[in-house]
Order: structure tokens, then C-alpha cells, then sequence
């Protein structure tokens, strides 16, 4: 349950943020969660309402956006969406660091984000 | 008349913000690494689930570096103290990490053992992370080489199952292979798996029991240890 400890990190900055701002009301975040990352949306949201109940952000919203992987291929050059492992037997398709063009090791170059995009509020 | 526009008193804004989440850890396991490296010390964090044989592995390896290494061996546990007992009786520093309910070990608390570890003093630090197959992948800790630890008892699903583990490794040991055949678990089929999603991973099947590949899981942390002597 990593989730817990982005979280709470993502709770500690954003009542920072209100603190130095004369805010009185938080909407909502939106957040871009990688597609490598281990991260659950629902356990996201799930820890979101959690440890904001009795805060200044008590009933602000967090949507999450999946951010789609990218790697990037030393040995020839390849750039662009990763391989897919299919016969991973997995629900949602397996990013692998495979080279979809030359089958060696491929540099995932994005999909391991996790980071506030914007933040909503009333003054 | 000079034009005033004044703010409505209630005015919503959605404004950017671009704050990376993971970055305070990232930041940390860099400060780590950049201390780490100006001792020439080399960490290497060996992950993996309960069970796999992270701390007996490490045991062995203590044995095998102990008579040319200065090692320390940071131990993460949620509650319990077996572990850091066991490799504290092998005469080694040891530092007990106690996550309490933390389900990995972070940058941050491995900064913590650092200042409670004479780096003049040491080579190597080896750090057994929390065993858990999920949550560690995203917290870097500063070490140079990063272990996955999986062995057949866990059945022949491991590296399917927990795919951006094996994405970050450097090194895979497929551990207990003594016990392959009666578990009817192929180690080729794990190599193959772990092959499938990083060609270039090194994968070496091992039995703690005995001895088997321990010898090369050896050599290549030799490896990697003494790249960042010489870094």
C-alpha cells in the first residue's frame, strides 16, 4: 500500500500550498500517474478522501491521468510507445523494456511520472 | 477615468502546478548516492518477497566478502529483529531499519543508517529491503545496483506477476533451485519471463542451500562494487 505514502505526501503539499495563500476552498487536483509506475487510481482516490477527511481540503476531488509509457532504444535508435507483453495473462496490457523494432533493452524515457498537474480553488 | 478591473471576491482558479511526488525520495536516494560515492562506498539493495531468502543470500554473501571487503549490511524489517541478529553474529556492522508498518524502505531512512555507518571504514553496504515484490520498485534508496530476489517456492508466475520490479532490476536470483523439481516450477521459464521484459537483465539461478551460483551472483556484485571504487 505505497499508495499511502504518495499520498500523504501529495496531502502535505497541497495544505502547504493553502496555507500560504489566502484559499478557501480546494476543488480539486488532478494528478499524472506514469504508466510504469505501481500506482492504483482507485487506491489513490481511496487514501486521497481518507487523509483529507477533517483537513482545509476535506471534499476536494482527485482525478487521475494515466501518462502512457515511452521508451527510447540506444542500439537502433527506436523511439515511441513500448512493447506489450501479451501472454502476460495480465488484465491491462504488460509494458516491457523490450524493443519493439530490434528486440534489445530498451530506456523507458516516460511513464514513471507521478506528479500534481493543476490544482482548482476559490478565493 | 482610469480603468479599474477588480477581482470578483470569489474567484476560482485552476492554475499549474507540476510537482513530482516521487521526487522528494528521488532527491534524497541522489544525496544518498552522491555520499556514498565520495567514500567510494558501493550499496546494493537487495529486494524481493518474504520468503525468497534476501537475508540468507545475504548471509552467504557476508562470507563470501568478509575476508576482502568491509561490509556493513543495513537490514529492513517491519517489526521483527531475526534478521539483523543473524548477520550481527557474523561480526558484521550491521543497522536495523525498522519500517514499523511501511510496507518499503525509503531514501530517507537509508540516509539515516548512512549516519550511523562509519563510511571510512566500509566497501560495501548491502541492504536488505522490506520483502515485498510491489511497493520498493518506486522508492530508489541511492544504491548502485538494485537485486530482485525470487525463488520457485513461489510458484512460476513471480516475474509476470510483478513486472516493474524485474523493470528496474540490474540483477535477478532465481533462488531455492534445489527445490525446482518438486515444486514443478521450470527456472527457465523465469529467466525467460524476466528475458521477456528486459533482454538484457542478468539472471542467475542459485540454491542458498548448496552453494549453487552463489559464485556468480558473487562476482557480478564484485563487479559492480568495484565500478564505483574506481568511479
Amino acid at each position: 500500500m505505497h499508495e499511502l505514502s504518495i499520498v500523504s505526501g501529495l496531502v502535505e503539499s497541497v495544505l502547504d500550498f493553502v496555507a500560504a495563500r489566502s484559499i478557501k476552498k480546494v476543488l480539486g487536483l488532478r494528478l499524472c500517474v506514469g504508466e510504469l509506475t505501481h500506482l492504483e487510481t482507485e487506491q489513490l482516490r481511496f487514501c486521497y478522501t481518507a487523509m483529507t477527511e477533517q483537513t482545509a481540503i476535506h471534499g476536494s476531488t482527485l482525478e487521475v491521468e494515466t501518462v502512457p509509457a515511452e521508451v527510447n532504444c540506444a542500439h537502433c535508435s527506436y523511439q515511441g510507445p513500448p512493447k506489450y507483453w501479451d501472454e502476460a495473462l495480465a488484465s491491462a496490457p504488460v509494458a516491457t523494456l523490450q524493443c519493439p523494432r530490434c528486440g534489445l533493452t530498451a530506456e523507458a524515457t516516460r511513464g514513471h511520472e507521478c506528479e500534481i498537474k493543476t490544482i482548482k480553488y476559490v478565493t | 477615468m482610469i480603468p479599474t478591473i477588480q477581482a470578483s471576491p470569489e474567484e476560482t482558479y485552476d492554475i499549474e502546478l507540476e510537482q513530482s511526488l516521487l521526487q522528494a525520495n528521488a532527491k534524497l536516494a541522489a544525496e544518498n548516492r552522491a555520499q556514498l560515492d565520495h567514500h567510494g562506498v558501493t550499496a546494493i539493495d537487495f529486494m524481493g518477497a518474504i520468503g525468497s531468502g534476501k537475508t540468507t543470500l545475504i548471509t552467504r554473501l557476508v562470507e563470501k566478502f568478509k575476508d576482502q571487503l568491509n561490509l556493513a549490511v543495513f537490514n529492513g524489517d517491519a517489526t521483527t529483529v531475526d534478521d539483523v541478529n543473524l548477520i550481527a553474529s557474523q561480526g558484521v556492522p550491521t543497522v536495523q531499519l525498522a519500517t514499523v508498518n511501511g510496507c518499503h524502505l525509503d531514501a530517507n531512512l537509508v540516509g539515516k543508517a548512512l549516519l550511523k555507518t562509519d563510511l571510512k571504514k566500509v566497501d560495501l553496504i548491502l541492504i536488505e529491503n522490506i520483502g515485498n515484490l510491489i511497493c520498493p520498485a518506486e522508492f530508489p534508496l541511492g544504491s548502485r545496483a538494485r537485486v530482485v530476489v525470487v525463488s520457485v517456492t513461489e510458484g512460476p508466475y513471480m516475474v509476470k506477476k510483478h513486472p516493474h520490479m524485474f523493470l528496474g532490476a540490474d540483477l535477478v536470483v532465481i533462488n531455492k533451485t534445489d527445490l525446482a523439481e518438486v515444486m514443478g516450477v521450470k527456472v527457465a521459464d523465469l529467466a525467460r519471463d524476466a528475458h521477456t521484459l528486459k533482454p538484457d537483465l542478468k539472471v542467475v539461478p542459485t540454491s542458498c542451500k548448496t552453494g549453487a551460483g552463489l559464485d556468480e551472483v558473487a562476482a557480478a556484485l564484485l563487479a559492480v562494487t568495484k565500478s564505483g571504487v574506481h568511479a
